[in-house]
């Protein structure tokens, strides 16, 4: 890791108190997961997503860009006008996207660096994977649209909130895109597959339990384009068969599309707007 | 590499044939040929030549203290460089992002315990754990770059002897080891449940694995997976291309059964190895 | 305002057949035609009964210079063989991001183009108009100011004092008097009728 020269750095090899707090065992903190009835700590269904909020013109200085939110995970997508690819020497047919995915440095419970790590690296990589298929690159060759996505808050799921925002945040922009691009994430834990997880639940599904080997665990985040049912990226990390993995394809192409009702009403409310606006004048 | 629309429709019919440009069927790998304990200065290594991809993998341990969050488990780390000699294209910063790419897939697909038992590099509870640096060179690109280098580094990790730790003495807050420094007193890692990492590349309405560079450049998309034992420790998908929900199950289902059956060839070939250990060069 | 169509990327918007062509802002798959854009349509009637189908979005268009657009330009580096330059302007909208655009000695001007010298026509900082030539495989945009409306529009002396146009190919500086070769523009005023009355 290279030392940033331009910030003053907090102390190294600080740690969470968190780690000197009584913790419980993976086993209590499974039972945890579900309340009596059969709901989870938040009052929902295993198979239940999360309340969304999605707004559109955010940043004003950029061209397009939105604001989502995602029970409290909160992230700001904006996304700028095409510029020319910096440092290339030959002509390329298709345009590029540069994604840039960061955690805001206190949305995590441990404080995150200013400069990207391996996590947020690979989160850009995903997003960009995502979005990619569903951009028509080939309208603005040579050039390069820089979507920047940043986690104000995190509190789970928040890469496949990046994506949704990132989607919306483009049309936004007016960026030509063959399909709206959603995405969910889902935690797979003890052979449960939960929706939408938070923060606590995600890293419940991460953390696995040495003495139990058989039991599937793992994290998979897929984004779908409903209209042309294409996956434009599923991501899966973890331990899981087959078969939840295919029982979560087909819930997480189903939830997706209740989210692009959500983020159409959004969008046409936007372009509603700009076309009273434009009356007006 | 370019290719005319005419060289693509000749690589799609033959895919769609079931006949492919090199006399493959789909499911067909290239030949492959494997080499292990290579590098003499490293703990483990293993070269691997798929066709035209060639990787040369090097595992090296070191004393490290574990993680606060992870106070029982030992670290590995991967590094792959992507040095230009393999293709003209890693020139500079070129191959950053595809390194960047295998080792982040390589390390999520190893982070799961069930897959690789980190607990097993812990020499002392919250204080000293083995640390392995895997390094990936890649000394020639063919094509399929995934599935070489997971098998490569699965080669060298089964060929890596860590040393033996004699004793551990605990003073206070210091910690004081003794470690064996006999060639052969040392004892292998468990990677049976190492992932294979197999690419799925769709052309056509077919989904072939192995593909060549020419064949990488017609798919519309492909999905690596990642396979250990039999569940899925990763799932990727790269090319910029986008799936049907149908296809991407397929793909998976057809990822698993190519990654259980390579993961059984690769060990039995190690046995082998171990059996008949007569000394071949690098370069033969 | 009620009979507006407001549309959103990827949704479906008619059959695409020999009656309803793809327009700007749209795209056609399987068939069928799509939209590319969050906008409303806006439907072309052409003859023999052919709509055209185009997706305006309500916000302005990211412009990229196309070839035949009137750029102004700053001139940032110049050699022997072309000028480097930045492009501010396309026709009368200023851009919120330069491009890069290039000079090259033989599009300064249209006669005796063997005679060009580049460090005789235009100098770094100097504000030109320029017409964007074909777009080639080369990353950058080619430009000319062979025409007699093209040309250094405002130029300043080596002291920093804005220059005034004394022929086609000189400038003198208002305060030096220093004399200085350019390939000057004819700028036509904008509202010609104006002036005469």
């Amino acid at each position: 890791m290279p030392v940033d020269l331009k910030r003053i750095n907090g102390p190294e090899n600080t740690v969470s108190y968190k780690l000197y707090t009584p913790s419980k065992t993976f086993k209590e903190e499974l039972k945890c997961l579900f309340k009596s009835n059969n709901k989870r700590q938040d009052g929902r269904n295993s198979l239940e997503h999360r309340k969304m909020f999605i707004k559109t013109g955010i940043v004003s200085q950029a061209k397009g860009s939105a604001y989502l939110e995602l029970g409290n995970t909160k992230v700001i997508v904006s996304v700028f006008d095409p510029r020319e690819i910096p440092n290339k020497t030959d002509y390329s047919q298709k345009g590029v996207l540069y994604c840039e995915f960061k955690y805001a440095t206190f949305s995590c419970p441990q404080r995150r660096n200013f400069q990207q790590d391996s996590e947020e690296k690979q989160n850009s990589i995903i997003l960009k994977q995502s979005l990619e298929p569903a951009v028509c690159l080939h309208e603005f060759p040579n050039f390069q649209v820089d979507i920047y996505a940043l986690i104000l808050e995190n509190d789970g799921s928040s890469l496949s909130a990046a994506v949704t925002c990132a989607c919306v945040a483009l049309a936004h922009a007016s960026v030509p895109m063959y399909d709206l691009v959603t995405a969910v994430t889902m935690g797979v834990v003890d052979n449960q597959i939960l929706m939408d997880p938070t923060l606590k639940e995600q890293q419940l599904c991460e953390v696995f339990d040495e003495t139990d080997t058989k039991s599937d665990h793992g994290i998979i985040v897929t984004s779908f384009m409903s209209t042309h049912q294409q996956i434009s990226q599923f991501y899966q990390t973890g331990n899981i068969n087959l078969e939840n993995i295919s029982k979560s394809i087909s819930i997480s192409t189903d939830a997706s599309g209740d989210i692009k009702l959500l983020i159409e009403k959004c969008i046409v409310n936007h372009v509603l707007k700009g076309a009273n606006k434009s009356n007006e004048e | 590499m370019a290719l005319c629309e005419a060289e693509k429709t000749f690589i799609l019919h033959s895919v769609e044939e079931n006949f492919r440009i090199d006399g493959r069927q789909r499911g067909d790998y290239r030949p492959m040929e494997l080499e292990t304990n290579i590098v003499a200065p490293s703990f483990g290594s293993a070269r691997l030549r798929l066709a035209n991809t060639d990787v040369l993998v090097s595992v090296k341990l070191e004393i490290d203290s574990p993680t606060l969050e992870q106070p029982k488990l030992g670290k590995i780390e991967f590094f792959v460089d992507c040095s230009a000699n393999a293709t003209p294209d890693f020139e500079g910063r070129g191959g950053d992002n595809l390194a960047t790419e295998i080792s982040n897939c390589l390390s999520s697909a190893y982070k799961s315990s069930t897959a690789f038992d980190a607990g097993k590099l812990c020499i002392l509870k919250g204080s000293k754990c083995w640390k392995l640096y895997v390094d990936i060179l890649l000394l020639e690109c063919g094509g399929n770059l995934y599935d070489a280098v997971s098998l490569a580094v699965k080669a060298a990790l089964w060929d890596t002897r860590i040393p033996l730790v004699k004793s551990v003495v605990v003073d206070g807050n210091k910690v004081d080891m003794e470690v064996s420094d006999e060639l052969f007193d040392c004892e292998r890692l468990d990677v049976t449940g190492a992932p294979i990492m197999v690419t799925v590349c769709k052309i056509g309405d077919q989904c072939i694995v192995d593909p060549t560079t020419a064949e990488e450049h017609c798919s519309g998309g492909s999905v690596v997976v990642a396979v250990s034992k039999s569940n899925f420790s990763t799932i990727l998908q790269t090319g910029g291309g986008s799936l049907h929900p149908m296809t991407l199950l397929e793909s998976l289902k057809l990822g698993q059964t190519v990654a259980q059956r390579l993961d059984s060839t690769l060990i039995n070939t190690l046995k082998q190895i171990n059996d008949n250990s007569t000394d071949v060069g690098f370069l033969k | 305002m009620e009979d507006v169509l407001v549309c959103i990327p990827g949704q479906r918007l008619c059959l695409c057949d020999k009656k309803h062509i793809s327009g700007q802002g749209t795209y056609e798959r399987q068939g069928y035609l799509y939209s590319q854009l969050a906008g409303l349509v806006k439907i072309i009637e052409k003859e023999d009964g052919v709509q055209l189908i185009e997706v305006h979005s309500t916000q302005d268009q990211g412009l990229v210079p196309q070839q035949g657009d009137l750029v102004t330009v700053q001139i940032t580096i110049i050699n022997q063989q072309f000028a480097k330059c930045a492009i501010k302007c396309i026709g009368d909208t200023v851009l919120s991001r330069p491009y890069r655009g290039i000079l090259r000695k033989e599009d300064l001007r249209a006669t005796e183009k063997d005679k060009i010298e580049v460090y005789k026509s235009v100098r770094p900082g100097d504000i030109v108009l320029a017409r964007v030539l074909p777009i080639t495989e080369a990353h950058t945009y080619h430009l000319t100011t062979a025409e007699n409306e093209l040309g250094v529009v405002t130029a300043h002396s080596e002291g920093g004092h804005q220059m005034v146009p004394i022929s086609w190919t000189e400038m003198q500086c208002t305060k030096t008097l220093v004399k200085q070769h350019r390939k000057v523009a004819k700028v036509l005023p904008e509202k010609p009728k104006q002036i005469v009355t």
